[in-house]
């Protein structure tokens, strides 16, 4: 087998473009997921059992099933329900959502980790609930689930490649594109699997070095 | 008018009836201290008189403040009412200015900034303790971490302070240093309710010893008395238990 990478070169414009979408998807993803994870985290605790069952569903129902299935439903499903997405935003929803039902199971550890005396001093100090929550649970429980929620974040991340399966345009997408006028599959797949490995290691770069700003107090163990 | 009163007081955790029907007055500048046997209902009393636990029946008042009334805002009671645990309980995440001007600042007491931090310096020199003001929980030994949540709780200026065995936890050596600040306070004036195995500082600092035995107030009165006289066989065989 010859190798030739040459020809992928007129398609950096396409292989940039499909960077920034699936970082763009990430992004969506990561911030709506966590919206949904907090918020479900924190309903979960609610006195009304319907409100934790519909969470618990939620959960169980996109941490049971493909992601690649989620997706397909969304997108063919939804317009039956008026609502008509274009695929990268289908897409965008589709990943929230899996995201969001993981990143509540994590919420929930986080905020379970913070022992009952935590919360009892907070209170007698005289703090109403919402500022216990802001200034005693949140921070602590947050270093704890660190993480769990970056890896999910990148798992995410690598994810989004099934958006292609509904073609919105991401990097997959692009590979698959490239591939379909170059007709050199294996170089194309290599670059596209070097560059989710490059993104991969930045974000995990930056993590730590967030990590490292934004918990620095010290712990026992 | 006694600053707190707290009448015929009754608590269950389900089956178990914890407090069965607690009467004590506290005067303004009283050190009471409640000693007895473990499980005899003492934190469960301090958690009653700040709210934290409901009660069955009977009335606690400090102040104007009736704690269980519907009405009573637990939030702005417990702004004047100080407790101090076993466990220390400081915030890990903040360091000992934040953990002290949080609620001063939350409240509404205090403007963030130099002003705040006047306010944490004022109260760690009153436990000793200015020089780490910017020192985080886990780097303090477990008697400075208990001075700290002292001076927390004097950041909040309370007319009341309850201890609940604030020395258990601590190594023998530093006993001491919490003791003394505790005994500060008490000749400053002010009013505390604690519950204590010290019976040396019980003797020397309490204005009332109060017995508890089985969810009630067994005997109480002065110190002097009340350990040179123990009515009741449970006191006596207590005492003699903690020698
Ligand atoms: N939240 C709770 N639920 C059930 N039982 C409790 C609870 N808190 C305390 N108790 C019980 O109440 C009794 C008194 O406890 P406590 O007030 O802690 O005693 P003390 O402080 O004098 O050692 C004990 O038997 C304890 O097991
Ligand atoms: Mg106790």
């Amino acid at each position: 087998m010859q190798l030739n990478f040459n020809q992928l070169w007129r398609y950096q414009d396409e292989f940039l473009h499909g960077i920034q979408m699936t970082l763009t998807l990430t992004l969506i993803a990561t911030v709506f997921g966590l919206a949904i994870g907090l918020a479900g985290a924190s309903l979960s605790r609610s006195r009304f059992a319907p409100v934790r069952i519909a969470i618990a569903t939620y959960v169980e129902l996109i941490r049971n099933t493909p992601a690649l299935i989620q997706i397909f439903l969304i997108f063919f499903v939804l317009p039956y329900a008026g609502l008509r997405f274009p695929p990268f935003y289908a897409a965008a929803v589709a990943l929230s959502i899996y995201m969001g039902a993981y990143a509540v199971e994590i919420f929930r550890s986080g905020l379970a980790s913070i022992p009952k005396s935590q919360i009892e001093a907070g209170q007698c100090l005289g703090l109403s609930k919402f500022q216990v929550f802001r200034h005693v649970i949140l921070p602590p429980a947050l270093r704890n689930i660190y993480p769990s929620l970056t890896s999910q974040i990148i798992l995410v991340l690598l994810g989004s490649s099934l958006a292609s399966q509904v073609s919105a345009e991401e990097l997959f997408h692009t590979a698959a594109f490239v591939e379909s006028r170059t007709f050199r599959s294996f170089e194309v797949y290599a670059v596209v699997c070097a560059i989710y490995f490059v993104m991969v290691l930045s974000l995990r770069l930056l993590f730590s070095g967030f990590e490292r700003i934004a918990f620095r107090w010290p712990t026992r163990r | 008018m006694a600053l707190v009163e707290i009448n015929n007081v009754r608590k269950t955790f389900g089956e178990l009836e914890v407090l069965k029907g607690v009467t004590i007055e506290v005067e303004k500048g009283e050190i009471v201290t409640i000693i007895g046997r473990s499980g005899s209902g003492k934190s469960t009393l301090l958690r009653c008189i700040n709210g934290l636990e409901q009660i069955d029946s009977g009335e606690i008042r400090i102040g104007e403040q009736v704690v269980h009334a519907k009405s009573t805002d637990l939030r702005k009671l417990r702004q004047h009412v100080g407790i101090v645990f076993q466990q220390f309980n400081l915030f890990p995440h903040m360091s000992v200015e934040r953990n002290i001007t949080l609620a001063p600042i939350l409240a509404g007491r205090v403007q963030k900034g130099a002003a705040a931090r006047e306010l944490a310096l004022k109260v760690l020199t009153q436990v000793g303790l200015a020089e780490k003001i910017d020192a985080y929980p886990e780097q303090l030994s477990g008697g400075q971490q208990q001075r700290v949540a002292i001076a927390r709780c004097l950041a909040m200026s309370p007319d009341l302070m309850l201890f609940d065995e604030v020395t258990s936890a601590l190594d023998p050596e530093l006993v001491g240093e919490v003791l003394k600040v505790m005994e500060d306070l008490a000749r400053q004036g002010m009013t505390m309710i604690l519950v204590t195995h010290e019976m040396g500082f019980a003797r020397n600092v309490a204005s009332k010893i109060v017995f508890m035995h089985a969810g009630k107030v067994h005997e109480q009165g002065p110190p002097a008395e009340l350990f040179a006289n123990p009515a009741t066989p449970e006191l006596q065989n207590f005492i003699s238990s903690t020698r």
